[in-house]
């Protein structure tokens, strides 16, 4: 290293940086972790909701349909309640008419 | 256990002894002091969204130089762009910033610096204040090591020439100094 590199290498030292840029920098961080954590706390209450929103309506479209099946069944069973009452009467008529016929042959 | 796994990086105690590192850098590279110190500053609010890879001191002093040396080759692009008359203004500056030294020689010095292009200036920081080695300047400013050394040769040649003249003046002044 020549006598001008020495020269340049002590005009190059560093400089104090200024006494508020520490505080500066400190402030500066803890206002963005603040707005950081305002920010994740809003996306976790959007989330909350969305998550309450699909449940209800979720449970909207599932309490639909159970009740469209519970209807479905009742007539069901109402139309073979029906079926049973037409088949005994059916029955009943066969039987009687079994029995005039048998009447009119004797 | 090995000592970088045992290091906890701590935030507050980074930006006290580094803060004159990374705020010297951009003055240099800017030649303007309020822009060095939003530069500081967004170097260590970066650094604060980064300390989870941050491994060792080591690893921060470099990753700081490495990230306050492109921040400030952005503002001076930025500057660029914007269409400022960067030369002119480094010389307002630099008037202010020779006021404070307390060697009209050096102030001469970082004065001629800063007419130098980019390049030549960001390897000449990093060679004379951090006292870093070409392989060292080149993995900062992910350059080949080559260019660094050209960009290093051919700054201090230039430097030189700039500052003949007036070093010799200074050297035969402070010589004759030390010699009454």
């Amino acid at each position: 290293m020549d006598e001008f590199e020495s020269k340049l290498g002590q005009a190059m030292v560093r400089r104090p940086a200024p006494p508020s840029l520490k505080r500066r920098i400190l402030d500066q961080r803890n206002r963005r972790r603040t707005e950081r954590l305002h920010g994740r706390m809003v996306l976790w209450q959007r989330l909350a909701a969305c998550l309450v929103l699909a449940a209800a309506v979720g449970g909207g479209f599932a309490w639909h349909h159970v009740q469209e099946e519970r209807k479905g069944e009742a007539a069901r069973q109402q139309v073979l309640t029906a079926l049973r009452i037409t088949s005994r009467a059916l029955n009943e008529l066969n039987t009687r008419l079994a029995a005039k016929r048998r009447d009119q042959e004797q | 256990m090995s000592p970088k796994a045992l290091w906890q990086p701590d935030f507050e105690r980074l930006v006290d002894e580094h803060q004159s590192m990374v705020f010297s850098l951009a003055w240099r590279m800017t030649a303007d002091r309020g822009l060095a110190e939003e530069i500081a500053q967004d170097v260590f609010l970066e650094l604060d969204r980064h300390m989870n890879k941050i491994e060792s001191p080591e690893h921060a002093l470099f990753w700081l130089r490495r990230v306050a040396m492109s921040r400030s080759a952005d503002a001076l692009r930025r500057r660029r762009v914007r269409g400022v008359d960067l030369w002119v203004e480094i010389e307002e500056n630099h008037g202010a910033m020779a006021e404070e030294r307390s060697s009209p020689l050096g102030a001469r010095l970082e004065q001629l610096l800063t007419t130098l292009p980019e390049p030549q200036r960001a390897a000449l920081v990093l060679r004379y204040q951090e006292d870093m080695s070409p392989d060292e300047i080149a993995k900062t400013l992910e350059s080949p090591v080559a260019t660094v050394k050209s960009n290093l040769q051919r700054g201090l040649k230039s430097l030189r020439a700039k500052a003949e003249s007036h070093l010799r003046e200074f050297v035969r002044a402070e010589k004759s100094m030390g010699g009454a």
